[in-house]
């Protein structure tokens, strides 16, 4: 049995990591400077572990509101430390909200809201 | 055999097709699972905003990551990002976020 939770574990950790190198490689692009592998390797294992912390702390934020599904509130909290990525997840919060308000999704108003930091 | 969990497959032919910063990131699902192996009791769970909201931070994160070892590295005069570049800047990263 564990072996099976080893294995959904191994298959998460590939996922992670091939989605951080491909945004490695979209960063690295204007730049010229490419990533080592260690050093991809090195930035999916930390955002692996910082989910965990992430998991823990909703966990405690739902458990503390007197829930045990963790929404949207828990994770703005998540993103207290700082501003600029409070706001962004803000903005995020109500450009979903918008989708669901509306019958589709709103194409121009992702496009119009997507700053970068 | 197929990971479920992989994002799904690009062509490696070296053309960068004009991908949109938005299209890259981590799936809902796979935030979910993930969080999920996480959670100390069996009766959490993750509502779907809080997984797309997750993601967006983790991609944040990871992009943070990314630029801040890269300017490291520049400062530095390296002609590639090393992984005692990242190694530098990850305190700082950790803190902020």
């Amino acid at each position: 049995m564990s072996d099976d939770k080893d294995e959904t574990q191994q298959r998460l950790k590939a996922a992670i990591h091939f989605t951080v190198g491909r945004l490695c490689q979209m960063t690295g692009k204007d730049n010229r400077r490419g990533f080592s592998r260690q050093a991809v390797a090195a930035i999916a294992e930390t955002a692996f572990r910082q989910c965990d912390v992430f998991a823990k702390d909703l966990e405690a934020f739902a458990r503390h509101a007197k829930r045990s599904t963790v929404n949207s509130e828990d994770v703005k909290l998540i993103a207290r430390r700082s501003t600029a990525l409070s706001i962004h997840i803000q903005k995020k919060t109500e450009e979903l909200n918008q989708g669901k308000k509306s019958t589709g999704k709103r194409k121009s108003r992702d496009t119009e809201e997507e700053s970068k930091e | 055999m197929a990971n479920p969990y992989a994002e799904r497959q690009v062509s490696h032919s070296g053309v960068n097709m004009a991908e949109k910063n938005e299209d890259i990131g981590f799936k809902k699902d796979t935030v979910n699972k993930l969080l999920s192996s996480f959670f100390k009791e069996d009766k959490t769970r993750l509502s779907g905003d809080a997984a797309l909201l997750v993601a967006e931070i983790l991609k944040v994160f990871v992009r943070e990551a990314a630029v801040r070892s890269q300017k490291q590295a520049a400062s530095e005069d390296c002609d590639q990002v090393d992984i005692e570049h990242f190694e530098k800047i990850l305190p700082q990263l950790l803190m902020d976020f």
